[in-house]
């Protein structure tokens, strides 16, 4: 008798000790830059190592940093030509670029057409004015003005996406009009994102979770029992609680929201997500979260989706495969595309 | 009742082995998920304090890095970016956190504050929460 209880006290051992150490003794590992994309950089990992994740963390800032700088529409850096150097050369010449930029143009075109023009990278001439009436009006709220209609519409003239003439043969950048300039916040982070977690992937770190400023991907699962990846999406209604928490695996979540990036003028707040109708920020959601498999399409559709009217972005969404959405409503109502469902169940 | 291959004795103790090792293991799962999280502040990606949010303190204070940066203790556990001398207020509009997975930073500031488990052990809260 006394073997069988032996036997079975080390059964029962074994179990918990299975549950209980699913992680295989990796050891969790964060890692934050504030540096790149003016936002917050978190990558999460498990790993045998500290060194193991450094390396990891060291290649994926490293390969960030390049889009970062490509991607940049207010800095120059050395003899690098980056999104800036289009937009000063507008209306003068085409401009030899990098086809990590040729890349994200092409993408951001395809989506315009997608998305029936709710996100259009040549909307620089509007999104500047915004830009400089948000930062004077948070600099000094007494005097947060909101910029002159009339100014808006002067200024959305020239936002032409044809006029963005992309040769990919020469790889060149060619902004037709010298009133016009690209400002690629809505996608630019997103494909960014994208692209360097793949890369990632390639190189071997086939486990991990990245946020560039809210833009989402995880890569792989958690440890080899498959547990998906667990993203809380924030409740733009309540700071301490979540809506829903969305578990991932090789998939892309973004949110696009106004209760970030904003400005008050007389009481009333201003956000950042302009819409294309009215040159004035999109007024029917507070927040827009998408998943799909990629982050830099997740990106755009987060600000289209945010720019369309209800019913008009529930039918896109149900009618792009792989694609979810979850709308909140400025009264606070909550809706979910019909396949979100599956994201919110903790198992593959 | 007794058998060649099972005593009743037997039954008793695999019983009360079962119920030990169940009521152990609920407890361990109830403490390792309960137990209080801590904020975390980085200035320049270093570690500068480690503040407890279960104490009950509601509590407003800088530090000598920066006293712009003004951040709040709240005695519901929560904290956040009460004021900040940069030009956007991400930060501030952050508002308060007190979920495992949240942060809010301030760029121009170079101040990160995050909410992160007691202890490495892997429970069900969100990785990270957008």
């Amino acid at each position: 008798m006394l073997k069988r209880c032996i036997a079975f006290i080390s059964a029962i051992a074994l179990l918990i000790n299975l549950t209980g150490c699913n992680t295989n003794n990796k050891k969790r590992y964060e890692a934050e830059f504030l540096s790149l994309f003016d936002t917050m950089t978190q990558i999460v990992a498990y790993a045998d190592t500290k060194e193991e994740f450094t390396r990891f963390s060291q290649y994926f800032y490293d390969e960030l940093n390049k889009y970062h700088k490509l991607y940049d529409i207010y800095n120059t850096y050395g003899d690098i030509n980056n999104i800036k150097t289009i937009n000063d050369s507008a209306g003068k010449e085409p401009v030899k670029v990098d086809k990590k930029i040729i890349d994200l143009l092409l993408l951001a075109k395809e989506m315009y057409i997608k998305t029936n023009g709710k996100i259009n990278v040549a909307y620089g001439s509007v999104l500047q004015i915004w830009h400089d009436y948000r930062e004077k009006g948070t600099d000094d709220p007494e005097s947060a003005e909101v910029p002159p209609l009339i100014m808006l519409q002067e200024a959305a003239q020239f936002t032409d996406i044809n006029k963005v003439i992309i040769d990919t043969e020469a790889s060149t950048v060619f902004l037709e009009d010298a009133k016009m300039s690209l400002d690629v916040g809505s996608v630019g982070k997103g494909y960014a994102t994208e692209q360097v977690c793949k890369m990632a992937e390639a190189e071997g770190y086939t486990d991990f979770l990245a946020s560039v400023g809210g833009n989402i991907r995880a890569v792989g699962t958690k440890d080899e029992n498959g547990t998906l990846w667990n993203v809380g999406v924030r409740d733009p209604d309540n700071e301490d609680d979540v809506l829903c928490n969305a578990h991932l695996s090789d998939a892309s979540l973004v949110t696009s929201g106004n209760y970030e990036r904003y400005y008050s003028v007389e009481g009333k707040n201003y956000h950042h997500i302009i819409d294309p109708n009215t040159l004035m920020p999109s007024e029917y959601f507070t927040a827009v979260t998408i998943i799909c498999p990629d982050s830099g399409i997740a990106d755009c559709l987060s600000t289209a989706i945010f720019n369309m009217p209800f019913d008009e972005g529930k039918a896109f969404i149900e009618s792009t495969p792989n694609t979810e959405a979850l709308w909140v409503f400025l009264d606070k109502q909550i809706v979910y595309s019909s396949g979100f469902i599956n994201f919110l169940q903790p198992s593959i | 009742m007794d058998s060649k291959f099972f005593k009743k004795t037997d039954l008793w103790i695999i019983a009360a082995i079962l119920a030990v090792t169940l009521m152990i293991f609920g407890i361990y799962n109830l403490t390792s998920s309960n137990k209080p999280a801590k904020a975390e502040i980085y200035y320049e990606s270093k570690l500068l304090k480690t503040i407890p949010l279960d104490t009950g303190e509601d509590l407003v204070f800088s530090t000598p890095q920066n006293e712009k940066v003004v951040f709040h203790l709240y005695s519901d556990g929560s904290i956040k970016f009460e004021s900040s001398d940069c030009p956007d207020k991400v930060c501030v509009h952050s508002g308060r956190i007190s979920m495992v997975g949240q942060s809010a930073a301030c760029l121009p500031n170079k101040f990160i504050l995050k909410i992160v488990r007691e202890n490495n052990s892997k429970t069900s809260e969100a990785d990270i929460i957008t």
